[in-house]
C-alpha cells in the first residue's frame, strides 16, 4: 500500500476552508480511498459540512470510506504522551502529564506540536489512504508549521525535541504532505493569502502550498452594455449590476494570485452538506 | 464623557469596514471620534485618506474630527509591562521567549491589549466616541472574556501546580527544581523548559494585583459600551453569533444591535418569480432572469437567517446592503450605516 498522504487545508476566516476540506475528503472517498478528516478545533464547520455537527475525538464514518473526528486537547495531550513521547517505564506519568499541560499553556510551540502531532501520528500509523486536516486559519497555521523549529531552539534535549524533529520531517516531505490555502477573490483574502504563500515558500517548512479560489461567480453572460438595456430601478437590473461589477472585481483579484483551482459561489438555500457535495462534484471534474 | 461602541463578530464579515463607517458617520455629526482598528484593507485606508495607520491615533484627512489607530499587540503589551511591572522584572519579561510567545499568539492577550487600549482612550477624555474593531482571533465572545482569561494566566494557577505552593516566592523555585519528580519530568520532556517556565510565571505573578484591578476596570468599560454584533448569512459567522448569545450570561453584555452585513434587497426573491417587463430582446431577458433567480435565492437564504436571528434573540437587526465594489470613498462608507436606524439603537 502506498504511503498515507496528508493534506492541510487552511485559509483566512470566512473563505470557506471547512467546506473545501469537507469537499476534498468527499471527493477522495468517492474515488475509493479511505479518508480521515480531522477538524483541528475552533469552528464546527467540518462536522456540519459532513452532516455530523457533533464530531468526537473517536472517528466516525460519515459516508462510505470517509471518517471524521475533531481535536480534543486533553485527549490529544494524553495520546501524545503515551504514543509519541515514549515515556520510559517507571517514570512518574502523572507528573509528566501535568508538566506537559503547563508547558502547553505557556511554552511556545508545545501546544502546536501536540495538536499537529495527532494528524501526523495518523499518517504514521499507515491505516488511511488520506488524512485531511481542517486546520486553523492562516496566522495560526504558520505557528503550527514553525512549532518544531521553535522547540529545537528552546529545548536542547529530551523526548519533546526528538518528536518535534520527526514531525518536521513529515511536514516537509513533498511525497506525503500538501498544504492547500483557500481564499475568496476579494482584496483582503487575496492579499493575506499571497503573504502567507510568500512566507511559507521562504521558510520552506512545508512543500509549496496550493491555492484554491473559492466562491467565484459562474459567468452570467451579462455585460455592462446589456445591463444598460434593462429597466432602471428594477430588481432585474439591480441584480445584473451586482453580478457584472462582482464578476469584474472577482476576476481581477483571482488573477492577482497563482492558483490551482477555482470553486463556484453557490447561491441560494443549500445546507452545509449540499455545499460540500457540490464543491466535491466540481473538484472531481477538475484535473 | 466618552461613549464606546464595540463591533464584534466572526472574521471576514466586514467588522473593520463597519467600524470605520460608524466612526466616520459619528464624526460627521460633529463629535470627536476615534476608531481603534485592526488591519484595514488598502481600499478602506484610501477611503479614509491615509497611506497606513500606526499605533498612535492619527487624524483622518478625509473627515474632520475622525482619528484612527491600529492595534499593535506587541507594542501594547510592552506598554502594559512598563506600566504594571517593576523595572527590573519588566526588562526580564520583555526578553523572555515565553512572554513573547504569549503576547504574540495567545488570543486572549490580543483581545486584552485591545481592551486596555480602549480603556486608555476612554480615560484620556480626548474623544466623544471610541469605536473598537475587535481582533479576528478571540473575536466574538472571547473578546469580552479576555480580561478574566488573562487574569488566570497571571494569577499563578499554573505556578501553583508547578510549585505546589499557594503564594510562591522566588525562593520556592529552588525547592521546585529540587523536587525529584519534576526533575525527572523535565529530563524526559526536555530540560530546562519547566524551570524556565516557572521562572517566567514567577515574574508574571508580580503583576498580579495591578493587572487584576485593571482587568476589572476594563470589564466595566466593556459592559458600559454599546456592543454591535456583525454577521453575514454565511455558516461560520452565523454560528459565532448564536454562540455569542448562548454564552451571553457569562459576560453580562446586552448587545445593542445585530448588524447583518452584505444584505441583498429582499424584493429580489419575489421579483425573480414575476415576468420581466420592458426587455424586448428574449435572449437578454432569459439571461437577466436567470441571474435574478440566482441572486433571489441567495436573498431568500439571507432573509431566512435574519428572521431566525431576530426571532430567537429579540435584539434589533440592522441590515447593511451589499455593495460591489466595496466602499472606496467617505460618502460610500457613511452610506453603509446612514439612515438605517443603527444610531438610534446606541445609548449615545
Amino acid at each position: 500500500m502506498a504511503a498515507t498522504t496528508l493534506t492541510i487545508v487552511s485559509g483566512k476566516g470566512g473563505t470557506g476552508k471547512s467546506a473545501v476540506a469537507a469537499a476534498l475528503a468527499i471527493e477522495r472517498a468517492r474515488a475509493g480511498r479511505s479518508v480521515l478528516a480531522i477538524d483541528m478545533g475552533g469552528s464546527p464547520g467540518l462536522g456540519t459540512h459532513l452532516h455530523r455537527p457533533g464530531l468526537s475525538y473517536d472517528p466516525i464514518e460519515t459516508r462510505p470510506g470517509l471518517w471524521a473526528m475533531t481535536m480534543d486537547r486533553a485527549t490529544a495531550l494524553d495520546e501524545y504522551l503515551k504514543l509519541q513521547l515514549r515515556v520510559p517505564q517507571g517514570a512518574p506519568t502523572r507528573q509528566i502529564a501535568g508538566a506537559l499541560s503547563v508547558l502547553a499553556d505557556t511554552a511556545p510551540g508545545v501546544r502546536e506540536i501536540i495538536s499537529i502531532g495527532k494528524p501526523i501520528y495518523e499518517v504514521w500509523r499507515g491505516v488511511w489512504d488520506d488524512v485531511i486536516v481542517d486546520a486553523p486559519s492562516l496566522g495560526q497555521l504558520q505557528s503550527y508549521l514553525r512549532a518544531p523549529a521553535t522547540i529545537r531552539e528552546l529545548v536542547p534535549t529530551g523526548n519533546v525535541r526528538r518528536q518535534a524533529r520527526e514531525l518536521a520531517a513529515t511536514l516537509s516531505d513533498p511525497e506525503v504532505t500538501s498544504v492547500v490555502l483557500v481564499t475568496t477573490p476579494a482584496e483582503l483574502p487575496i492579499r493575506e493569502t499571497g503573504e502567507a504563500v510568500d512566507t511559507l515558500l521562504e521558510e520552506a517548512l512545508c512543500p509549496p502550498p496550493a491555492v484554491i479560489v473559492n466562491r467565484f461567480l459562474d459567468p452570467s453572460g451579462l455585460d455592462a452594455a446589456s445591463v444598460g438595456r434593462l429597466p432602471e430601478g428594477s430588481s432585474v437590473r439591480g441584480a445584473a449590476e451586482m453580478q457584472v461589477t462582482m464578476e469584474a472585481e472577482q476576476a481581477g483579484w483571482r488573477d492577482a494570485l497563482d492558483h490551482t483551482a477555482t470553486l463556484p459561489f453557490l447561491r441560494g438555500v443549500l445546507t452545509p452538506e449540499e455545499v460540500a457535495v457540490r464543491l466535491a462534484d466540481v473538484l472531481e471534474a477538475t484535473p | 464623557m466618552t461613549n464606546a461602541v464595540i463591533v464584534t463578530g466572526a472574521g471576514g464579515v466586514g467588522k473593520t469596514t463597519l467600524s470605520a463607517a460608524i466612526g466616520a458617520e459619528t464624526a460627521r455629526t460633529g463629535r470627536r471620534t476615534l476608531v481603534l482598528t485592526i488591519d484595514p484593507a488598502k481600499r478602506l485606508a484610501d477611503a479614509l485618506g491615509v497611506e497606513a495607520l500606526g499605533d498612535e491615533p492619527t487624524p483622518m484627512p478625509n473627515v474632520d474630527g475622525l482619528w484612527a489607530a491600529m492595534l499593535d499587540v506587541s507594542a501594547s503589551w510592552e506598554a502594559i509591562i512598563h506600566r504594571y511591572a517593576d523595572p527590573e522584572v519588566g526588562d526580564r519579561l520583555l526578553v523572555n521567549p515565553y512572554f513573547r510567545a504569549i503576547a504574540d499568539r495567545f488570543p486572549a492577550a490580543q483581545a486584552y491589549a485591545a481592551g486596555e487600549r480602549m480603556a486608555e482612550y476612554l480615560e484620556s477624555h480626548a474623544y466623544d466616541m471610541v469605536v473598537v474593531d475587535t481582533p479576528p482571533s478571540g473575536g466574538g465572545i472571547d473578546f469580552f472574556r479576555a480580561p478574566a482569561t488573562t487574569g488566570d494566566l497571571v494569577s499563578g494557577k499554573l505556578l501553583k501546580w508547578l510549585t505546589g505552593s499557594h503564594l510562591p516566592g522566588r525562593s520556592l523555585l529552588y525547592r521546585f527544581t529540587a523536587k525529584p519528580m519534576l526533575r525527572i519530568a523535565d529530563t524526559v520532556l526536555g530540560g530546562p523548559m519547566l524551570s524556565d517556565v516557572a521562572d517566567f510565571l514567577l515574574d508574571l505573578r508580580t503583576m498580579y494585583d495591578a493587572l487584576t484591578t485593571r482587568s476589572k476596570t476594563i470589564e466595566r468599560y466593556l459592559r458600559a459600551a454599546d456592543t454591535v454584533i456583525a454577521t453575514t448569512a454565511d455558516p461560520t459567522p452565523l454560528h459565532e453569533t448564536h454562540r455569542f448569545f448562548r454564552e451571553l450570561g457569562d459576560i453580562a453584555i446586552d448587545p445593542a444591535a445585530i448588524v447583518f452585513n452584505r444584505a441583498l434587497p429582499s424584493a429580489w426573491t419575489a421579483d425573480a418569480e414575476r415576468p420581466i417587463r420592458g426587455v424586448d430582446d428574449p435572449e437578454l431577458r432569459a439571461v437577466a432572469k436567470a441571474n435574478l433567480r440566482a441572486w433571489g435565492a441567495e436573498a431568500r437564504r439571507q432573509g431566512d437567517a435574519m428572521k431566525e436571528l431576530s426571532a430567537r434573540y429579540g435584539v434589533p437587526l440592522v441590515a447593511v446592503p451589499w455593495t460591489s465594489p466595496p466602499p472606496d470613498s467617505i460618502d460610500d462608507l457613511c452610506d453603509l450605516v446612514h439612515g438605517r436606524g443603527l444610531f438610534e439603537l446606541l445609548s449615545s
